[in-house]
């Protein structure tokens, strides 16, 4: 029903007052209708836009790949000429498929890239067998002339980069290993563990085999790994690049960084402020919530990391083994608001 | 002719080459080609399947495949191997612990035999960080010296603060022109 008509109708069964209280009421509720069908237009459109592309995609991408199976199929048998020029139009039309993926990894699910990926290397191990089968000679004819150049010109490859290279800078010194010292604290039990802003800013910092300890890392270091912890609570402000985590397991950690990178870690929980995507890989039960440690000097090291305090994606977690479209990764989990650590005091 | 030679003469003429970055993940690889490009390096995340970027640099048109060193994507690298003509392998200079595995990698990876012509480019990235080994260690600790089947070279750069980047794409280029446009 039109809207104008509803409301100049049922003003006239009212008072001034009230119509115009009515008329206002119908107003609102027909403002929500507008709203509520532009919403689930959009949601549809939006929803129809990616399924087009997405269809889009594997339309194109099943035709292309099946022209590249035929062109294949039909070498067996081929003279040597004809052969050589099949398989260069299916080299040449690999390359501009395996394009055509990457230009679409944008609206890909991270499933259907799998899927895409794992097709095109299918493809191509059946280009490369076709082309063992029928040109095998010319292959080698190949690697022996580059080998042979190689052998000649490898040792003189090594050393000419020097003349472009700037002289080294204080980091590399004559002796390799006694060269630089590595930040950090190793092979400790049930130990509270500080390190100041002196100790760490700017510097790469690795914590490994500690059990049962409490620690405290006040500043901005540039990097920091963890690997083999256990039943531990470690507290690090702001990293400016990535953190890696390995090997972690019943733990709590906290801290702010540009990425991180967790791998074969179990029943930890994650305090987190991450500026672009965190990542999993071989993990189980870690659970995150958004970054909530403070310390006096917190603003500050934010701002010698670089980081962008007002950008936190804690919650958009990608799973390496877990790419499956739709269905959320068993593997990691959102702790839930009431269970959330709210006191960080030692 | 055959099908190299073909590919070798349509090179020619676009004056084309194809590098693949590979490395560890958290090597920076996808840093160093943000950086190279001039692009915007704090919003970079981990790569969940690759990146290609198109440039033109002294006169080459590059087609530069930046592909993600996760452990579960590995098995894909070979997908990208296909006319490669150089292959830059980066490495996290600080990243000790992980150098045996960094050094495996990169040995199977010169055994592929469709990398056979490929010239190699070892970036020792991370420099600026205090603790990062010097390219003289990471080039004893990944045995470069024992490699007879490419030409290669390593250079010790820092794609945060770009230092290096454009001298070993420079040897990396000169080094694959003087073998793919100027021989036969
Ligand atoms: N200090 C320092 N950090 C760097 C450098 N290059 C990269 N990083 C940091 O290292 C982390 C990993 O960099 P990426 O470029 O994502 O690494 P990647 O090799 O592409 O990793 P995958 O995509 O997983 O294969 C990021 O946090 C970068 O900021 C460098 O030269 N110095
Ligand atoms: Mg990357």
């Amino acid at each position: 029903m039109d809207a104008a008509a509803e409301i100049s109708q049922e003003s006239g069964f009212t008072g001034e007052s009230g119509a115009a209280r009515i008329q206002e009421r119908l107003q609102k509720r027909h403002q929500e209708r507008i709203d509520d069908a532009e919403r689930r237009k959009e949601a549809k459109e939006s929803r129809s836009v990616a399924e087009e592309k997405g269809d889009y995609f594997f339309g194109t991408f099943n035709k292309e790949r099946e022209s590249i199976e035929d062109i294949l199929s039909s070498c067996s048998g081929a003279d040597r000429a004809v052969l050589t020029q099949k398989l260069e139009e299916a080299t040449a039309k690999l390359l501009q498929l395996q394009k055509f993926l990457s230009d679409s990894t944008m609206f890909l699910k991270p499933y259907d890239l799998r899927q895409a990926q794992a097709a095109l290397q299918k493809l191509q191990t059946s280009l490369t067998e076709t082309r063992e089968e029928g040109l095998p000679k010319k292959k080698f004819a190949f690697r022996t002339r580059t080998k042979a150049k190689d052998k000649s010109s490898a040792p003189e490859a090594d050393t000419s980069p020097d003349a472009v290279t700037p002289a080294e800078s204080g980091t590399s010194e004559v002796d390799g290993s006694a060269a630089s010292v590595q930040c950090g604290i190793s092979n400790m039990d049930n130990q509270c563990l500080t390190k100041t802003a002196e100790e760490i800013q700017k510097q790469d910092v690795l914590l490994s085999h500690l059990t049962n300890c409490k620690v405290h890392l006040f500043g901005a270091p540039s990097t920091l790994h963890l690997k083999h912890i256990d039943s531990c609570e470690i507290l690090c402000g702001p990293v400016s690049s990535s953190v890696f985590i390995d090997q972690c397991k019943n733990s709590t950690l906290a801290f702010p960084c540009q990425q991180l990178r967790t791998h074969n870690t179990t029943d930890t929980q994650v305090y987190l402020h991450v500026t672009s995507r965190a990542i999993i890989e071989d993990c189980r039960g870690v659970s995150f919530a958004p970054f909530s440690w403070s310390y006096p000097t917190l603003e500050e090291d934010f701002a010698v990391s670089g980081l962008d305090q007002n950008l936190n994606n804690w919650s958009q977690v990608d799973d390496f083994n877990w790419l499956a479209a739709g269905t959320p990764s068993p593997n990691w989990t959102v702790i839930p608001e009431g269970d959330r650590r709210t006191s960080w005091d030692p | 002719m055959g099908l190299l030679t073909i590919l070798k003469k349509m090179k020619q003429k676009e004056r084309e080459m194809r590098l693949l970055m590979l490395g560890l993940d958290n090597a920076g690889k996808t840093t160093i080609l943000k950086k190279f490009n001039g692009e915007d390096v704090s919003t970079i995340s981990p790569t969940l399947g690759f990146n290609i970027k198109t440039l033109e640099h002294r006169g080459f048109k590059l087609n530069i495949w930046d592909v993600g060193g996760q452990k579960s994507l590995r098995s894909y690298w070979r997908n990208y191997f296909e006319s490669t003509d150089g292959l830059v392998w980066v490495v996290d200079s600080a990243d000790r612990l992980r150098l045996e595995d960094c050094r495996q990698e990169l040995s199977s990876l010169l055994q592929e035999e469709m990398l056979a012509g490929a010239t190699l480019l070892v970036f020792a990235n991370k420099q600026d960080l205090p603790g990062a080994l010097s390219k003289e260690a990471i080039k004893e600790a990944l045995a470069l010296d024992q490699i007879k089947s490419h030409h290669w070279c390593i250079i010790g750069c820092s794609a945060v603060t770009g230092e290096n980047l454009l001298a070993g794409v420079d040897w990396l280029l000169e080094d694959i022109a003087a073998r793919i446009f100027t021989t036969d």
